[in-house]
């Protein structure tokens, strides 16, 4: 294209303030793509789940456990096929930076209730054999350096419970990898309270599962113990709800950012725009049309919008590409990194930061009469 | 007989200032032949930018006409008046207005990316610009680092690289010391003998004006006198 080189020019006229647009707008973007990631990460615990899956909890909260005993008449309910009780534990290991999620879960039905993390066969078999045994997730494996048959030592968060485990068994979940499971027997060996916090039953037809959610708060509706069941993706939209505020805190932040980067790069542009004036006008005078003015300036705005946002989420990329941010946020943000989506939703912002803060002195300068334009200096 | 080249039909020219009506020029009636080297001269605010400026179709005319080249430019919109002056007009100013990210030769280039010469075909149209106006050797140096009257040089290489129908001036001189303001306008002179391209200047400076073939007064937004030049008479 002809004119490229006089977009390129001017694009770097002062070099100074064009940089310092450009490392402006790359640490908006690079804030603005990192709390997009961040936002799409808790939205990952609402479609996550498998599809044939059924929590029980107590119908008073989350954190009233429920009795042992109520796994048979769970079991009875037509149309389950399996059932695997689970205690959502936390903890760390060694430093209290070293935090994930840790829970104890039925061994001998972990394969079956929860085949996505794809347990060897082996493995599982020596999980279930040993009492103090436990699944590691493979981003923990990698994190610490781990191997089969290691034996580690985890300290308490919620209950007076610190394993002391083997690692017999990698899981290999898409998205989970942070997990650690250790057996439901080995808890309450150690506690004696025979009650948990969930019951996660499996089902055989996922079409039925209103139905049997209903059946079985139906059983114990008149108990001490009433339950309350959710699909999966119902019980993890409670996790994500219970993060609402931070959700409309971080679109908040990153709606602002946004916004400040209109208005500091509308105001740089202005300046950039009125400094030329008389060369606007020159260039109309020697027959440069109002959509060329027009279309020659807004593509010099864009450009530096555009690399502004090269710079920000291509450096976030490469920042989440070489750091492990679950190391750094106790396991919370595993597998963090920038999504094409991400970078995606960030380019379309850039260039509408572009157009529309250099639309008002784009418009302005390819208005402007020659008379006028030439007028502020001669 | 001559063949006119501008004519101007009683052309008013009224600005609007806030709520107030500034009329600026009041019945201008010219001819411009072609090949003419045609100085406007007068005190300021007498109009004469204004007639160069609507001569130059960057201004249109509040009232009359303008013909340039048999096209009544009076009546062209925004759009079509850009494009003409693209075509037919070449531009020089007091303080040069060169682009000053860009060198010479790009400068001279400008107005050669509006028509549809190949990049090769630029060049040559470009080079020889500035070969004529003496800056062959100067093609790829910036704004900054010639003198001023390398710079006016460098704009007349712009005005005339499109081998326009008229060249508009305005002060040329203005900004110029003695020896450059006569290189400049012994340059003006050459393009209008040589070259025969018509030139209409806007000028303070009696000298300069004694270098066009006819000379303008304007008072007030009139005409008042006509004055051929000597060597023209002869």
């Amino acid at each position: 294209m002809k004119f490229a080189k006089l977009v390129r020019r001017n694009l770097f006229r002062s070099k100074v303030r064009s940089l310092l647009m450009i490392a402006l707008m790359g640490a908006i973007f690079f804030l603005v793509a990192t709390l997009i990631q961040i936002l799409a990460a808790f939205e990952s615990l609402n479609t996550g789940g498998a599809g044939d899956r059924l929590v029980v909890q107590s119908a008073f909260s989350l954190a009233t456990m429920l009795p042992y005993a109520h796994e048979q008449k769970i079991r009875q309910v037509p149309g389950v096929v399996d059932v695997a009780k689970s205690q959502w534990l936390g903890g760390y290991y060694k430093e209290r930076r070293n935090t994930f999620a840790i829970l104890s879960v039925d061994a001998d039905k972990f394969k079956t209730v929860f085949p996505e993390h794809k347990l060897d066969d082996a493995e599982n078999a020596a999980f279930v054999r040993d009492r103090q045994g436990a699944i590691a997730g493979a981003d923990l494996m990698k994190r610490f350096g781990w191997k089969l048959g290691d034996r580690i030592t985890l300290h308490r968060e919620i209950f007076p419970f610190d394993p002391e485990v083997t690692i017999r068994a990698v899981g290999h979940h898409p998205v989970q990898g942070s997990i650690l499971f250790v057996h439901q027997d080995y808890l309450n060996e150690t506690l004696k309270w025979n009650r948990v916090g969930t019951f996660w039953v499996k089902v055989a037809d996922p079409n039925q599962m209103a139905g049997i959610s209903q059946q079985i708060d139906a059983a114990f509706k008149n108990s001490e113990d009433p339950t309350e069941t959710f699909t999966e993706k119902e019980f993890n939209r409670q996790f994500v709800n219970m993060m609402g505020n931070i959700k409309l805190l971080f679109s908040s932040i990153s709606l602002c950012s946004i916004f400040m980067t209109v208005l500091l790069a509308a105001i740089t542009m202005s300046m950039a725009a009125r400094e030329r004036v008389t060369e606007v006008a020159v260039l109309k005078a020697i027959g440069f049309g109002r959509r060329l003015i027009l279309g020659l300036m807004l593509t010099e705005f864009v450009i530096t919008t555009l690399a502004g946002f090269a710079v920000g989420v291509g450096g976030a990329a490469l920042l989440y590409a070489n750091v492990d941010v679950a190391k750094y946020t106790m396991g919370y943000l595993p597998n963090f990194h920038i999504a094409p989506a991400t970078a995606a939703i960030c380019a379309a912002a850039a260039l509408a930061v572009g157009l529309v803060a250099g639309g008002l002195p784009s418009m302005k300068s390819a208005n402007l009469s020659v008379v006028d334009g030439l007028r502020k200096v001669v | 007989m001559t063949e006119t080249l501008v004519q101007i039909n009683n052309v008013r020219k009224v600005y609007q200032r806030d709520a107030f009506e500034v009329p600026v020029l009041n019945g201008i009636t010219v001819d411009v032949p072609r090949g003419d080297f045609l100085a406007l001269m007068g005190p300021s605010g007498s109009g004469k930018t204004t007639l160069l400026n609507l001569i130059a179709g960057i201004d249109r005319p509040t009232g009359g006409s303008i013909t340039v080249d048999g096209r009544e430019i009076s009546r062209f919109n925004e759009s079509a008046l850009a494009s003409w002056r693209a075509r037919h007009v070449g531009f020089i100013f007091q303080l040069y207005n060169l682009i000053p990210v860009l060198n010479a030769f790009e400068n001279v280039e400008l107005p050669l990316l509006l028509t549809k010469l190949s990049k090769k075909q630029r060049r040559q149209h470009v080079e020889s610009a500035l070969n004529i106006v003496g800056l062959g050797d100067r093609m790829f140096h910036y704004p900054r680092q010639l003198s001023g009257g390398q710079e006016q040089r460098v704009a007349i290489a712009r005005a005339v690289v499109t081998d326009p129908t008229i060249i508009v001036a305005d002060e040329p001189t203005g900004d110029l010391d003695a020896k450059n303001a006569q290189e400049t306008l012994d340059l003006l002179q050459q393009l209008n003998e040589e070259f025969e391209k018509t030139i209409v200047m806007v000028t303070h400076d009696p000298k300069a004006a004694q270098h066009a073939k006819r000379t303008l007064h304007l008072e007030k937004g009139l005409l008042v006198e006509s004055v051929e030049e000597q060597a023209a008479e002869a």
